[in-house]
């Protein structure tokens, strides 16, 4: 049976107006257009696991888009965090901070930004046979772009056409969600509700948007990304205040997300795999940013000019934490990764990625 | 005068000329007046390839510490924040590099300096620069390869 493609946009936290202004044209045109179903939800990281916007998330059965102000890759793991998984569908649209190709629409980059998965990850598991596309609002400050891309994702995903039970088959079901898309509050303040025939009639259509008691408050803790994350527990061994724990299987986890220190990313610079993300670290390569293409991000050299090594800022970042809480400090005393001893690599694989710094258009 | 000494990085010559001396975060440091020039070693430009944007995050004529934050840089390769190469006082910038950073690429070595200071700490010859480099050179690779994710 043919499914609507279900949309879904992640508010930005805080009320910027022009983030605001651009969710919403989004979020009104997808609705007029009516191709899609479309919602919003708020800040996808702030989400516990029982908000109805959360709930609604899982609710969904096909494929999924969901545009938030979170690079992709944190997108995608915030969400399998949640049991909200699914096959990493490719957009076209670039993250932010990647660099602008000669032209947005290029296509050659469907592998993923020629990421190599490493072989000795976890990888994510049940993973159910349905496409999940993040899309990161802070690339692009038009809607026409996300819109030109959620109808292209729209016409790759239903290439069947619509019947009448698809209007059916795409109610919600559950008491939240029904609760989730009828709301109190309304975007615009226009007082229709949601199958008020007006919405519909040329006016900003009313757009399903949480309850005001579902407030979210911000907050801060590790998402693993599980493509790169080789189970190796030096996180575990490192964070002193039980963020981390493991599954039945002995698979790493973040158990208390809510017991981890706000602004501390001393865990992700510990992981030997970069796989620890923390979506609102003002460091992209921490925060997510696929740094896997030398197109992209750019190096920091910060510790060649002078910085502290990674293991000293995280060694310190956790020892303002522990005195913060009233205990002692320990420095590089506690959980420092083993990792020195096997840190000759490849020799071979650098030279020539030095000597290819060459050949890369400037 | 004493040749200038080389450091091999990959198939590029990075040259550590002689007539100065040099911090471990790859700056010179070379007299002029009432202290010292400093600017980029080689070795740093060819990491950071094409400087785009300098900016210091400090006033000059300001005490700093060794590795105290005092500014950025981002190029064609690369974003770093900068740190003082020794503990000292920062007396002034290059003022010129602001507006136009190209002569760090251009010049590193002359018109690309950074800015004056002076430090009483000891300081780095040539030689043992060159074997401060050997010794990291591994570890430079590790970084920028962990960075890219290979």
């Amino acid at each position: 049976m043919p499914k609507k493609l279900t949309v879904v946009i992640s508010q930005s936290q805080g009320r910027n107006p022009a983030k605001r202004n651009l969710e919403e044209e989004i979020a009104a045109t997808l609705m007029l257009e009516g191709e899609v179903d479309v919602s919003l939800v708020p800040h996808l990281y702030d989400l516990h696991a029982d908000h109805t916007g959360m709930l609604f998330l899982k609710s969904v059965p096909g494929d999924l888009v969901i545009a938030s102000w979170l690079f992709p890759r944190a997108a995608r793991w915030v969400l399998d965090r949640q049991g909200v998984k699914g096959l990493e569908g490719q957009s076209l649209l670039k993250a932010a901070g990647e660099e602008d190709e000669s032209d947005a629409d290029d296509s050659d980059d469907e592998d993923g930004n020629g990421h190599e998965p490493n072989p000795d990850a976890v990888g994510a598991w049940d993973v159910p046979k349905r496409k999940l596309y993040c899309l990161d609002l802070r690339a692009y400050s038009d809607a026409k772009t996300y819109l030109d891309e959620i109808r292209r994702l729209a016409r790759e995903n239903s290439v069947q056409t619509f019947d009448l039970m698809s209007f059916i088959q795409g109610q919600p079901k559950a008491d939240q969600l029904a609760r989730y898309l009828n709301p109190t509050k309304r975007v615009n303040g226009h007082g229709s509700s949601p199958g008020d025939d007006s919405a519909a009639a040329g006016s900003t259509p009313a757009l399903p948007i949480m309850d005001e008691a579902e407030a979210t408050r911000r907050r801060w803790y590790p998402v693993i990304d599980y493509s790169r994350c080789t189970n190796c527990m030096e996180c575990i061994d490192f964070c002193l205040f039980g963020v981390y724990g493991v599954d039945g299987q002995e698979r790493i986890l973040v158990e208390q997300q809510d017991n981890c220190k706000k602004g501390c990313p001393a865990c992700s610079r510990v992981c030997p795999a970069n796989a620890i993300i923390f979506p609102e670290h003002k460091t992209p390569a921490i925060a997510g940013a696929d740094t896997g293409t030398a197109a992209g991000l750019k190096v920091d050299l910060s510790k060649l000019f002078g910085a502290p090594s990674a293991i000293e800022l995280a060694a310190m970042e956790r020892d303002n934490e522990l005195v913060k809480d009233g205990r002692e400090a320990v420095g590089l005393t506690v959980g420092i990764p083993k990792r020195q001893a096997d840190k000759a690599k490849s020799h071979d694989a650098l030279d020539d990625l030095m000597d290819g710094l060459d050949q890369m258009d400037l | 005068m004493p040749d200038d000494l080389v450091f091999p990085m990959g198939k590029y010559e990075a040259r550590i000329p002689a007539d100065r001396e040099y911090a471990d975060n790859h700056h010179w440091l070379m007299r002029h007046g009432d202290g010292f020039r400093v600017g980029f070693t080689a070795y740093s430009v060819r990491l950071l390839q094409d400087v785009y944007f300098l900016s210091w995050s400090i006033d000059p004529d300001t005490p700093v510490k060794k590795k105290q934050e005092i500014g950025e840089i981002e190029s064609s390769k690369a974003v770093s924040s900068l740190f003082a190469p020794a503990s000292g006082r920062l007396l002034r910038f290059n003022e010129a590099l602001l507006n136009d950073p190209s002569a760090i690429n251009t010049d590193n070595y002359g018109a690309g300096w950074l800015y004056e200071f002076q430090t009483d700490e000891a300081l780095l010859s040539p030689t043992r620069y060159v074997e401060h480099l050997a010794a990291g050179w591994e570890r430079t690779q590790a970084l920028i390869k962990g960075q890219m994710n290979e």
